[in-house]
This record gives structure tokens, sequence and C-alpha cells, in this order.
């Protein structure tokens, strides 16, 4: 006979993550319409890039593909503000067997399914224009799941700390355009100015793009670039998820 | 304070009493500063996570998804507590229906009345069976229908051995549905016990209301604690000195009122004690 704590208890907490995930995929997709401008900035850009430097239009692509990686966190960060403050939904999940790390885990995979759609059309048209080989194909996941990881654990985070949705919007404002506009996103590393490139490839976005466009042989990063890159990305992907799931815990309950 | 299985249990107080601060505490959302909770034997400041299965909530002025059906929101939430698919579909079904909410099960919630959106998170919570409930304010907004609907799935799941705790500002639903009342303020329990118990504590079990009887305050003073609104005089009494009261209005040319003392009337009069006491 199973006991308290064992693999029954395991499973009944993390069985709530994939049930909550598909919850909150099928909340975001019947706000097509906010699907669908997810991609407005991305595309504006792109235009942008399209009309003035045509060439340079796979680095925007795959700048397009981070930057919208990343958003997903951002979502994540209104949408956990949203059902906690206004709906207090919340407090429903975290009254039940549901872990509170599956409910940020949940909600997490959750809006990146949603958000799905429009990165595969960026990543057709990617591929249309400068198809990848395979290495350059497992950079681009892994470097992107990076970034989901750091956005959604950022957004989860900081969504705990504010009261009231008016306050919360201009910090997603400002976090996405700190993250994914002024950095080397949409543009290469090699337009960025070379005593701050290091920076650059601290940043989660920058340095995944940097990553799967040497690994497309799009740019050419040094060693310790290359080092510098993916072990930053790697460090602030786990510290910020482990970090993310701490919160999650700590939230649950308030003190 | 302690509650037997099965029971239903109302919180009292006014607003800032502690009412939702003790429910939170009690279903493991809130850390309390002091003090120990067990819920069926377990420790809910040390092992939240035991407690959490057996619990469910109705936040207060909590919404369901607004881009969810009711049948979508309850069968969504069955599923993450790791409730089978064949035992959540017949309990969505189940719930809807004691709730009312068949005929909008399949519109999406934001289209519903506040009153139906209480409905579908009393039909979340419910639909669980959990064996303990914690409702906050569970029936505000709603209709009296809507509402005594409510009270007769509270009456059948603790029949069927759930407990429940609630909160409330409807002093007639305190007294329709619970077992139990606790009258708190400030943290603290001012009183506990059954309504009629609770309405015993005001001095007596009717009140006389003798309209414009201000001039007949001293007189009626003798028959107990008088209380003045606008010109009517209001006279908490016992059965045996309601023939001598009645005189003596009907001697002034007054109309006088009889009635049962109610709820609302002792606990204006508990907490108004306990915040003279506060104050002095």
């Amino acid at each position: 006979m199973r006991k308290r704590g064992d693999n029954t208890d395991l499973e009944v907490r993390w069985a709530g993550m994939w049930s909550f995930m598909a919850t909150e995929t099928r909340v975001q997709i019947h706000e097509w319409l906010a699907v669908v401008t997810g991609l407005l900035v991305q595309a504006a850009l792109l235009v942008f890039v399209w009309v003035w430097a045509p060439a340079l239009l796979s680095f925007a692509l795959i700048g397009a593909l981070s930057y919208s990686a990343f958003l997903v966190g951002q979502r994540v960060l209104n949408e956990a503000a949203y059902i906690r403050v206004d709906h207090k939904l919340n407090e429903l999940y975290h009254a039940s067997p549901m872990s509170p790390e599956s409910y940020f885990v949940g909600m997490s995979l959750g809006i990146l399914l949603a958000y799905l759609p429009p990165m595969l059309i960026l990543l057709a048209l990617l591929e249309f224009l400068h198809p990848l080989n395979a290495l350059a194909a497992l950079t681009l996941l892994l470097t992107l799941l990076a970034v989901w990881a750091f956005s959604s654990s950022m957004g989860y985070c900081v969504s705990t700390v504010f009261k009231d949705m008016r306050t919360i919007w201009p910090y997603s404002s400002l976090l996405t355009n700190l993250f994914g506009i002024l950095p080397p996103v949409f543009y290469p590393l090699r337009y960025f100015q070379a005593s701050l490139r290091p920076i650059a490839l601290l940043v989660p976005t920058s340095s995944s793009v940097a990553l799967i466009e040497k690994a497309a042989g799009m740019a050419a990063l040094s060693p310790n670039e290359v080092f510098l890159g993916a072990g930053s990305l790697a460090v602030e992907a786990l510290v910020f998820i482990v970090f993310g799931i701490y919160v999650a815990r700590r939230t649950a309950r308030e003190g | 304070m302690t509650l037997r299985k099965g029971e239903r249990i109302a919180l009292l107080g006014r607003n800032g009493a502690g009412k939702t601060t003790f429910l939170r505490i009690s279903s493991t959302l809130l850390m309390p500063t002091s003090g120990t909770l067990e819920v069926f034997g377990r420790d809910v400041m040390a092992h939240p996570e035991q407690v959490r299965p057996l619990v469910a909530v109705v936040p207060q002025e909590g919404k369901p998804f607004y881009h969810l059906t009711p049948r979508e929101q309850i069968y969504a939430y069955l599923r993450a507590r790791g409730i089978d698919r064949e035992t959540a579909k017949a309990r969505v079904a189940e719930s809807l229906e004691q709730m009312g909410l068949e005929g909008v099960a399949d519109r999406l919630s934001i289209t519903l009345s506040g009153g139906q959106k209480q409905r579908v998170m009393v039909a979340t919570v419910i639909a669980t069976k959990a064996p303990l409930l914690f409702l906050d304010e569970p029936t505000i907004g709603m209709d009296p229908f809507a509402r005594r609907a409510v009270w007769e799935t509270m009456r059948r799941l603790t029949d069927q051995g759930s407990t429940i705790l609630l909160t409330t500002h409807y002093l007639d639903e305190a007294e329709a549905l619970s077992q139990r009342l606790y009258v708190i303020d400030g943290g603290r329990v001012l009183v506990e016990g059954t309504a009629d118990a609770i309405k015993q504590q005001v001095g007596g079990t009717l009140k006389v209301s003798v309209a414009n009887g201000e001039a007949l305050k001293e007189q009626l003073s003798a028959f107990g604690e008088i209380v003045s609104d606008g010109g009517t005089v209001h006279l908490i009494t016992h059965p045996e000195q309601i023939n001598e009261i009645m005189a003596t209005a009907m001697r002034a040319g007054l109309t006088a009122t009889v009635g049962p003392v109610t709820l609302e009337e002792a606990f204006l009069k508990i907490v108004g004690r306990s915040i003279d006491e506060e104050a002095g």
C-alpha cells in the first residue's frame, strides 16, 4: 500500500501542472488578437530592416524569435498578476493539492504553447531565407528555451510584488525594451560598441541571438565570447527558474 | 476554536475583524504570527502540503476565468487537483445542476452576471468534495433563489461528511445555515454558540418597538435596555413582560409591535460592547 509522500503525491502535485498548462493555453488562445498582436513589434522592425537593410533580414528574424521568446515571460508577468489581483484564482489553486511550483511552471508552459504559432511563422520565414544547419537548429531551440525560462521566471517573480495592475504595466514595458530592443537583438552584435560586447553577451536575449548566428555561420564569435554567451545564458536561465520556483513556493503563502 | 466533522460554522464580524485572515490562515494561504492550527490533525504551519489536498476555498471577491465557460472552469480545476477525467465530468454536471448553472454552462464566464460568476466560483469549489471547505462571503451578489440553492448544497455536503467554515455579512444566512457561530472582533472570539444561544445574550428574546415612544422612554426602561431609532423606541425584553409593556404603550395611545430578537440585534450588541470596551 502506498503512503503519503510517495509517488502518488508527487504525481498529483505535478499532474496539476499539465492541466493548468492546458487551462492557460485555452485562456490565452481565446484572446487570439493578443496572440496575433504579439507579433506586431517584431513585424514592424522586420519591415524596417527589409526596407533599409534587406541583407540583415535573417539577423532580424533570429532577433524576432528571441524577442518573442522573451515576450512570453512578459505575458506570464501580466497573467500571473491579473489572475492574482483581479480574480484571486491563485488562492483557488494554492489551496489545493497542486504545488505552487507546478502552478508557476504550468502557467509559463501554457502561455508558451499559446504564443508558439507566431514563433513558428518567424521560424518558417527564417528557414526560407537562411536554412539552418542541425547545430544552428539545436542552438536555436536550446537558447530560445533558456530565454523563455529566464523571462518567465523573472515575469512571475515581478508579478508577485505588485498589488495593482496599473503599477505593473510600466515595468512590463520597461523590461521588454531593456531586454528586447536596446541590446543587439534585432541587429548583429558586430554593430554594437566593441567594448560593450561582453555586456551584450550577458543579456539572455542578445546572447541567444549571437549564439544562433554563430552556429548558423552568420556571425563570428571568439571562443571566449561563445563561452561567455552560452555560460551566462545557461546560468541565468537555471538561476532564474530555481528562483522562480522558490518565489512561487514562498508566495503561495503570504507571510 | 474547534470545528467538528460535518459541521457548518459561520464566522461573523465587522469589516476588518479578522474573518478572512482566519480563513486564509486555515487554508494555508497566510502564515500566522502566532498560535497553532491543525486541520484533521495536520499542522497547517509546518505541513501545508499535507493540508492542501483536504481543503478548498472560495476566495472573497474571486472571479472565474473570463474566457472559460463554467463547465470548462470547473473541469479544469478538478483536473488540476488530480481528479480523473470521468469523475471530474460527473462532478461538473452535478455541481452545475446544484448551482442552477446548466443554462449557462457553455457560455463564457465573461458574459455572466455578477451573481452567476459567484455561483461558478462556489460550483467550482463544491465540486471538489474536499473534506473541509472555506467559503469567504460565498453568496455575495446572489439573488435569493441562488442563495437558497447554495444553502441547500451546503447542507447536503455536510450531510455527506464535509465540514464548512463560511464568513458572511448576511446574518439571516448565518442563522439559516450554520449550526454554530463565532462572532469575532479584532482577531478575538467574542462569543460562540448556536444562533439562539447568541441571541439570548442581548438580555431578552423579544423586541418591542413603540412608534413615537420618546415620551415613554423612562417608563419603558424599567423593562429592559432601550434603543432609540428616530422617533421609535426599541426595547429588548422577556415574554412575561410583554403584557405590561403593551398596556403602558396603549395607555399613552401609542402603537407597539412585538417580534423576536434577530441575530443582527445580537450581533450589533455584542460587537458594540467590544467596540466600547476598546474605546474605554
